[in-house]
């Protein structure tokens, strides 16, 4: 049912391995609080193929790049930012294809100072989630190259999703 | 040489939706190039938070408008999940036949924009009319044609109507010769061919390390389908198998598309087969309880994901959207750079962009 | 306006020359004069508006312009089924080469000066018409903090269509409406009247 396939130049194809159950979640895990034993915490499988952590924000680009590159994360799907009364949190959504996980990494910032470092060097799929991000929430992220406005015009002033943004919706 | 920036929108016939590319050529080579989107931004992530889960769903289904049936889809899978929601076996097959016939339609869709931008504007006639039978048969079943407020949470609002799975089943045999004469059609064109063959190369470490999901991912070579690999709904239940390819050009990504068609072809004649008598709807709680939820399926776009956070009441406290298309976008400077102004046409009409879910 | 002071040595062989503006000045006057405010230019008129009318309101281009979900109705109301082109509707692609805006989504604040601009560099006769609810009143988001509710605010509007999205037949509706208004407001090319 698959349809033909030209044979041209390249010709490797990738294949995504199936998971054996139980094994690739105890490695990572294993793996990560090997390497961030204090600011790594609250660590848990939420189902097959989901592990949930909280991290500090000091650790986060170090915690990046070993997912990406020993522990083999090749895709960031998403950034997202939420506002709770006392705190900013910006969850990470990392990928891994050959393992078939994903890893959701939760970072906290205090209410006064709503920045971390960016991973747009790490994974380029960063780079414009976390324009977003800064545009709608404003989240300040420290070595992004290029950190403007991108969905609202460039001489907004305001940052909607806000809670006290009260105007719209 | 003297180079020059040039705005490609945002009212240009290319742009599908609106959002302006600027690209700095040198001649006629591009030598660089800047998406600018935000054209369209409505907010939606602000509006969600002063609706109930249930008034979210017409408004989920603005988010892309030629594919709605798969974001408000998405949309209950997430509120299910934060819930506990457990969804009776009929509604998951319908669920599933509804989604595949609207990645055709999909598909049909951008094929036919994608043939009247390359000059083929045959190819725009013979698509659209083909589209018809299944905008058709999703008008039959939810009342409307583009946005559709079917799937609700626990559920879908309604059953299926009398004959509409033999209709299905006709509208199936119906594509399978009709993709046949596309294959003929376009492949047998020696324009459309020198188009796209060559044209917008994406290398595979580019493309996974830039986020791109979806069809251009598979015609790279990563053979990752998340249907097959991270399965939701009943697609365990279906056999069925990947389309990607090697040659990570545009024809490739016109390929993937195709054989996607072919298989969701094969996947609706699964379907609807299957599908068991039963309940049609779960009815769910008002109030959702305090935590996180979160969705993902495979969009006929690519990756669409959503996260959402619940405080206890009616209403989400923060629902954030990750739009595959919003990604891809910015890694159109890859695929650019070193072509020509006129393959921007072929480059970025093979990413199939659709701004609604961009912008948001 | 003295010709011969404009004109250059009637030796060389050119009798009568202008410089390109004092030569539309010169066409003007004679313009205005003779066609546009004497019986003359009433007596074309009142032979030709009918013909120019009828040419007018069968022969609608509309810009390629899509903003949102109604783009899409309006895409497939030029395909086989709906087919607006037997109305003479053929979409153009430049806003200098069209009579009618077709509005089809909500207009935001970062489109709001791009949207007017596109509707000045039309040349009249124009019209506009605000397809979808999303255009006539900001529609499903009519609260948002980034659109403006409803394009009548800054671009005069000739024809509503309500619909969310609107079905292709009432696009092609509000075609033939069109059509009927611009019979109903003759005015002679010439006269303006």
């Amino acid at each position: 049912m698959v349809a033909r396939q030209k044979r041209t130049m390249t010709g490797e194809i990738e294949e995504a391995p199936r998971r054996v159950d139980g094994q690739p979640e105890e490695s990572v895990i294993r793996h990560l609080l090997d390497m961030f034993p204090s600011t790594l915490t609250d660590f848990k499988k939420v189902r097959d193929g989901l592990l949930r952590a909280k991290i500090e924000r000091r650790d986060l680009y170090k915690a990046c790049k070993t997912l990406r590159d020993i522990l083999g994360f090749e895709h960031l799907s998403m950034i997202s930012a939420v506002e709770y009364d006392d705190r900013f949190e910006i969850v990470y959504h990392i990928t891994s294809y050959s393992k078939g996980l994903l890893v959701e990494l939760i970072t906290t910032t205090p209410k006064d100072d709503p920045s971390v470092d960016s991973i747009s060097s790490i994974w380029g799929g960063a780079n414009w989630q976390e324009r977003e991000s800064f545009d709608l929430m404003g989240i300040k992220f420290n070595g992004h190259p290029k950190l403007e406005r991108i969905l609202l015009p460039k001489d907004y002033v305001y940052f909607p999703l806000r809670k006290d943004f009260k105007g719209g919706g | 040489m003297a180079e020059m920036w040039i705005n490609m929108g945002p009212q240009h016939p290319m742009t599908h939706g609106l959002w302006n590319l600027r690209i700095k050529v040198d001649g006629e080579t591009i030598v660089d190039a800047e998406p600018e989107v935000g054209y369209l931004h409505r907010g939606i992530e602000k509006i969600c938070e002063n609706r109930t889960y249930t008034q979210v769903i017409p408004i989920s289904d603005r988010l892309c408008y030629g594919s709605s049936m798969s974001w408000s889809h998405l949309y209950c899978l997430t509120v299910e999940d934060l819930m506990g929601i457990e969804v009776p076996e009929r509604a998951e097959y319908i669920r599933v036949a509804v989604l595949e016939m609207q990645r055709i339609a999909s598909h049909l869709m951008w094929l036919a924009a994608y043939a009247a931008d390359l000059g083929a504007m045959i190819g725009f006639i013979y698509t659209m009319r083909d589209r018809e039978i299944w905008i058709d048969l999703l008008q039959a079943l939810t009342g409307s044609r583009i946005t559709y407020n079917y799937p609700r949470i626990g559920g879908v609002a309604h059953d299926l109507p009398a004959n509409w799975d033999r209709d299905a089943l006709r509208a199936c045999d119906y594509m399978d010769k009709k993709l046949k004469e596309y294959e003929d059609l376009f492949d047998g064109s020696k324009v459309f061919m020198m188009r796209n063959e060559g044209v917008g190369i994406l290398k595979k470490e580019d493309a996974l390390n830039l986020g791109v999901t979806g069809p251009p991912l598979r015609a790279s070579g990563v053979k990752y389908d998340l249907r097959k690999d991270q399965p939701y709904s009943v697609y365990p239940e279906i056999d069925f198998q990947p389309c990607y390819h090697t040659d990570r050009d545009c024809y490739a990504r016109y390929k993937v598309r195709m054989d996607e068609m072919a298989m969701s072809c094969h996947i609706i004649r699964q379907a609807i087969k299957k599908m068991p008598k039963g309940k049609w709807r779960v009815v769910a709680p008002r109030n959702g309880p305090v935590g996180t939820g979160l969705g993902r399926v495979e969009d006929p776009r690519g990756e669409g994901m959503m996260y959402l956070v619940g405080d206890g009441t009616d209403r989400p406290y923060r629902l954030k959207i990750r739009s595959p298309i919003f990604v891809t976008v910015s890694a159109a400077p890859k695929m650019l750079i070193g072509y020509k102004v006129a393959d921007v046409v072929a480059i970025m009409g093979g990413l199939d962009m659709c701004i609604g879910e961009t912008d948001r | 306006m003295d010709l011969k002071a404009s004109g250059t040595d009637p030796s060389v062989g050119q009798v009568i020359a202008f410089k390109s503006r004092d030569f539309l000045k010169w066409w003007d006057g004679v313009f205005e004069g003779v066609l546009r405010r004497s019986p003359v230019g009433s007596g074309v008129d009142l032979v030709t508006k009918d013909f120019f009318n009828w040419a007018t309101r069968n022969s609608i281009y509309p810009l390629h312009f899509g903003i949102m979900c109604c783009a899409l109705e309006m895409a497939v109301a030029s395909a086989p089924r709906f087919d607006a082109q037997r109305f003479g509707v053929i979409y153009r692609s430049t806003p200098r080469q069209c009579d009618v805006l077709l509005v089809n989504g909500p207009v935001s604040k970062k489109l709001k000066p791009a949207l007017r601009r596109l509707y000045d560099q039309m040349p009249g006769p124009k019209w506009v018409i605000a397809m979808g609810e999303c255009a006539i009143s900001g529609g499903p988001f009519y609260n948002s903090y980034s659109i403006v509710p409803g394009v009548d605010q800054f671009i005069p509007v000739d024809i509503y269509i309500p619909g969310c999205p609107a079905r292709p037949e009432a696009l092609i509706d509000a075609f033939i409406k069109l059509q009927k208004l611009i019979k109903e407001n003759k005015k002679g090319l010439l006269t303006g009247k």
